[in-house]
C-alpha cells in the first residue's frame, strides 16, 4: 500500500500550480471571462506546448500515455484556481471518445487535439430526458440513400469554439456516436454564457447530410465508450472539486482572521472554527473517495462503478456544504460578484449537476 | 500509487481469520457474536484469555515487552478482523492505554510487576480520569493525593469509569500540588481497587444499563511505588496515551458488518425512503474508510497523522450515531416495551420484530459516542487549532 504520488505526478503538480499563480489570479479570470470565447487561447496554446494537452493520450497517438491520476492532478489545480478553458470537453470527453473509437482518422485528429489547434466537443444532454442521455430523440434518418440527421442537442460545452462535435443519436434504432464538423450545413449554434462562467451552446440538427463512416461507434459499443467517458469526466470534475473546496476553506480561513468585529478577529469566535473545521473534513472526505475511485477506475476494478457514484454524491453534498458556508463567513462580501468566494460556490452547483446529480447518483448507488 | 495490501500482510490475514474459527476460540462466545447476543463478564474474560494464548493480547506493543511487533498494517488488518468476525471489543484500558505508559514511562519494577497480567489479562484495567467538574476541562481535575512517608493519601472521586465494577485496577489522574499552571500538579498513580477506603457506585444510563461508575477514594493509602514517572508530570503521561496511534477509533468494519445485517432485516419492507438513507449512510461510510486508510498508509510510513485523526473520531461516532438511528427507524412503533437489562417486565417478548427493543437501546446508548474520549467538539477545537490555526 502506497498512497504517494510519484516524483512525475508532484512535478505535474507544481506545475499547473506555478502556471495558475502566474498567469490565473481572480482578475486575470474576470477577463478571460469577457472575451468573445470565453477562454484565453494564449492560455490553451500554453496548455499544448507545456504538454497538458496530450496528457490522457496514448503515446501511439502523440500523447504522455498517463492515466485518471494524472488527470485528477491537473483538475485539483484547476480547481483551485476556477480555471474555465474548455480541457474536459475537448481533451476529457471528446478525446476519451475518439481515442477509442474506430474513427478512420482518428491519430490526425488526437494530434491537432494535442497541439491546440483543434477543439472538440460531445453532444449527449437533450431536452425532457434529464440524465438518460441514451433515450435521446435525435437520429438519423436515410432519404434516396442520403443519411440525414436531425434533432436538437442542449448544454453542449464550449459549442461556441469547437471545430467537431460527437453527437449522441439514435441511428437504425440503436445508440450511435456521430462525428459532425461545426461547419456543416444544416446545423446551427446558439450559444450561451453559463451560470459559473464558461460558456454552452444548443445545437439544431436539420437534415445534416452523415458520411456513413463518421459513425465512430454504434449500438452496445458506443454506450459502453459513452459511459467511459462519463466516468472518466467525473472523476475529472469531483478532482476539480477537490480543488475549488481545498480553495474555499483556505480563502475563509484567511478570511476570518483579518476580519474584525467586536473588536477581534472574526476567526476567534468558535462558532465560525467549527463550521471551517466541518468545511476542512468534508474536503478530506471528499478527497479520499476521489483517490479511492481514482485508483479502482485506473486498475479497472469492478467496483469503479459505484465508487463513481458514492464520489459523485460525496462531491455534491461537500460543495453545497462549503460552498455555501464559504459564502456564509464572508458575509455580505460572500454574495458579491467581485469576489472569488462566491464564484467557487457557483462551480460546485454546475458540477453537482452535471453528469447525474446527488439524487441521481444516490439512486445508482443503489443499484449499482 | 497502489492502494492494495502486500502478499505478506494477506497471509497475515488470513491467519488471523483461521485463528478466530480455529478450535481454540470459545465456542460459547462465538456462538453468541453469530446470533448478536450481548458478552457477559466471563465471556468477555475468555475472549482476551484466547487472545493471550494466541499471543495476540500485545497486538500493538513491542516485541520488547511481549507484544507481537506488528507493523502499523498489519495491527489495521487484526482489528479489521475481529471486528468483521464481531468478536467483542478488545478492552483498551489495560493493552491500550496504561500498558504503553507503563512500558515508555515505568521503571522496570513496574514493568515486571504489571506488564505480564496484563498480557494475560490476569488484571482487568479501568481508567480514572474525568471527575464530576471536569470533563472536557481535564486538567482542572481535584482528585488530591498527598505523599506522607512511603504512601499517597488520595481522596477525591472520579466519574463515568467504564466498568469499574469488575476492574481490579485503576490509573489515575491525581493532584498532587497545586500549580499556577493547572496541568504542571498532577500526577499518573496506579490504584489496586481492593484498597480500603474506595467505593465504586454505578451510574445507569438513558438505556437502563450498568457500564459506568462513580468511584470514590476516602483516605486511600496507596504505596509510593506505584506512582508512574515523575512527580507532577501526569498531564504529559496522559497526553502521550490520548496520542497514542489508536486504530480502528473510526469502527467502520463494525458498522459495515451492521449495515448489511440492516438491510436483510429490512429486505422484505423494501422501503424506498430508509433505503435511500442506508445507502447515504454506506457512502459516508467509504469516504471514511478510505480516509482511515490514508491514516495508516502515512503512519506505515512513520508519519505522525495527529489532529487528522479527529476526523476519525468525528465522523465515524457520526456514522455510527447515524446507524442506530436508522434501526430504530426501521423497528417503526415496536421500539416502544422496555427490556431492561432483566428482560421484559412480564417476562414475554412482546411482538414485533426480534431487533427492535435492543436497537433503542443502542440508539440511547451511543448518544455516549460523540460524547466520550474528547467530545466531538473538543476534537474540533483540536482541528481548528492544529491544522487551521485559528
Amino acid at each position: 500500500m502506497n498512497l504517494n504520488y510519484s516524483d512525475e505526478q508532484n512535478m505535474l503538480r507544481e506545475q499547473v500550480l506555478k502556471f495558475c499563480e502566474t498567469n490565473y489570479d481572480f482578475i486575470d479570470r474576470e477577463k478571460i471571462l469577457e472575451s468573445d470565447s470565453g477562454f484565453s487561447k494564449d492560455n490553451w496554446q500554453q496548455f499544448a506546448e507545456l504538454g497538458w494537452l496530450a496528457v490522457p493520450f496514448k503515446e501511439e497517438n502523440g500523447g504522455f500515455n498517463f492515466g485518471p491520476i494524472e488527470l485528477t492532478v491537473l483538475f485539483e489545480e484547476f480547481g483551485k484556481a476556477l480555471v474555465v478553458e474548455p480541457y474536459l470537453s475537448s481533451v476529457v470527453m471528446s478525446g476519451t471518445i475518439i481515442e477509442n473509437s474506430n474513427h478512420k482518422n482518428k491519430s490526425s485528429i488526437i494530434e491537432k487535439i494535442i497541439s491546440g489547434e483543434h477543439q472538440m466537443s460531445v453532444a449527449y444532454a437533450e431536452p425532457n430526458i434529464g440524465y438518460k442521455f441514451f433515450d435521446c430523440h435525435a437520429s438519423t434518418s436515410v432519404n434516396n440513400d442520403i443519411l440525414s440527421l436531425n434533432g436538437t442537442k442542449s448544454l453542449v460545452l464550449n459549442a461556441g469554439n469547437a471545430n467537431q462535435f460527437i453527437v449522441l443519436a439514435k441511428h437504425e434504432g440503436l445508440s450511435a456516436l456521430i462525428m459532425v464538423d461545426a461547419e456543416v450545413d444544416g446545423l446551427s449554434i446558439q450559444s450561451f454564457k453559463t451560470i459559473d462562467g464558461q460558456t454552452c451552446g444548443e445545437l439544431t440538427f436539420e437534415n445534416v447530410l452523415i458520411e456513413t463512416d463518421s459513425i465512430i461507434a454504434s449500438g452496445d459499443d458506443a454506450e459502453a465508450l459513452f459511459n467511459k467517458m462519463m466516468d472518466l469526466s467525473i472523476l475529472c470534475i469531483s478532482a476539480e472539486a477537490v480543488g475549488a473546496m481545498n480553495a474555499s476553506y483556505i480563502k475563509t480561513v484567511q478570511y476570518t482572521k483579518e476580519r474584525e468585529q467586536f473588536s477581534q478577529p472574526i476567526s476567534n469566535f468558535q462558532v465560525l472554527q467549527h463550521r471551517m473545521v466541518d468545511m476542512f473534513i468534508e474536503t478530506e472526505l471528499t478527497k479520499s473517495l476521489l483517490i479511492k475511485a481514482t485508483l479502482q477506475l485506473d486498475s479497472n476494478d469492478p467496483d469503479a462503478q459505484s465508487t463513481i457514484s458514492a464520489l459523485k454524491v460525496q462531491v455534491g453534498k461537500a460543495g453545497r456544504l462549503i460552498g455555501q458556508n464559504a459564502v456564509q463567513l464572508h458575509g455580505g462580501m460572500g454574495v458579491s460578484n467581485e469576489m472569488s468566494i462566491g464564484h467557487y460556490l457557483k462551480r460546485f452547483t454546475a458540477i453537482d449537476s452535471m453528469f447525474g446529480n446527488t439524487q441521481y447518483h444516490i439512486n445508482k448507488y443503489q443499484t449499482d | 500509487m497502489d492502494i492494495s495490501f502486500s502478499e505478506q500482510d494477506l497471509q497475515f490475514q488470513e491467519e488471523i481469520r483461521a485463528g478466530l474459527n480455529g478450535a481454540e476460540y470459545p465456542a460459547h462466545v462465538k456462538e453468541k457474536q453469530e446470533k448478536g447476543i450481548n458478552f457477559s463478564k466471563e465471556d468477555v474474560i475468555d475472549f482476551h484469555k484466547f487472545l493471550s494464548s494466541k499471543g495476540w493480547m500485545g497486538y500493538n506493543w513491542p516485541v520488547e515487552y511481549g507484544g507481537t511487533g506488528w507493523s502499523p498494517v498489519q495491527i489495521y488488518l487484526f482489528l479489521n478482523e475481529l471486528a468483521l468476525a464481531q468478536c467483542p471489543t478488545i478492552l483498551p484500558f489495560g493493552v491500550g492505554m496504561v500498558g504503553p505508559v507503563i512500558y515508555t514511562f515505568g521503571t522496570q519494577e513496574q514493568k515486571d510487576r504489571f506488564l505480564p497480567d496484563i498480557l494475560n489479562f490476569d488484571t482487568w484495567w479501568c481508567q480514572g480520569y474525568s471527575e464530576p467538574g471536569s470533563g472536557s476541562d481535564l486538567a482542572s481535575l481535584k482528585t488530591k493525593a498527598v505523599l506522607e512517608g512511603d504512601h499517597y493519601i488520595v481522596n477525591g472521586s472520579k466519574t463515568w469509569t467504564t466498568l469499574a465494577q469488575n476492574a481490579d485496577w485503576i490509573f489515575c489522574l491525581v493532584r498532587t500540588e497545586t500549580t499556577q499552571k493547572k496541568q504542571e500538579g498532577i500526577s499518573f498513580l496506579l490504584i489496586d481497587m481492593n484498597t480500603p477506603g474506595i467505593e465504586v457506585k454505578p451510574i445507569i444510563t438513558i438505556d437502563g444499563d450498568h457500564e459506568v461508575n462513580s468511584v470514590f477514594f476516602t483516605d486511600v493509602k496507596v504505596p509510593a511505588d506505584q506512582l508512574i514517572g515523575e512527580e507532577g508530570k501526569g498531564w504529559t503521561y496522559a497526553k502521550f496515551l490520548l496520542a497514542h496511534e489508536r486504530f480502528g477509533i473510526a469502527g467502520v468494519p463494525v458498522v459495515k458488518v451492521q449495515i448489511e445485517r440492516l438491510k436483510n432485516l429490512t429486505a422484505e419492507y423494501n422501503d424506498a425512503d430508509l433505503n435511500k438513507k442506508i445507502a447515504e449512510l454506506e457512502i459516508d461510510l467509504e469516504a471514511l474508510e478510505f480516509t482511515e486508510l490514508r491514516t495508516l498508509a502515512a503512519i506505515a510510513e512513520g508519519g505522525h497523522p495527529g489532529a487528522e485523526s479527529s476526523i476519525l473520531k468525528i465522523r465515524g461516532t457520526e456514522i455510527q450515531q447515524r446507524l442506530t438511528e436508522l434501526y430504530v427507524e426501521a423497528a417503526g412503533q415496536y421500539i416502544l416495551p422496555y427490556e431492561g437489562p432483566d428482560g421484559f417486565e412480564s417476562n414475554r417478548t412482546p411482538s414485533g420484530p426480534e431487533y427492535a427493543s435492543p436497537s433503542v437501546a443502542q440508539y440511547l446508548n451511543y448518544r455516549k459516542t460523540s460524547i466520550y474520549g474528547g467530545s466531538n467538539e473538543i476534537q474540533k477545537n483540536i482541528i481548528a487549532k492544529a491544522i487551521l490555526g485559528v
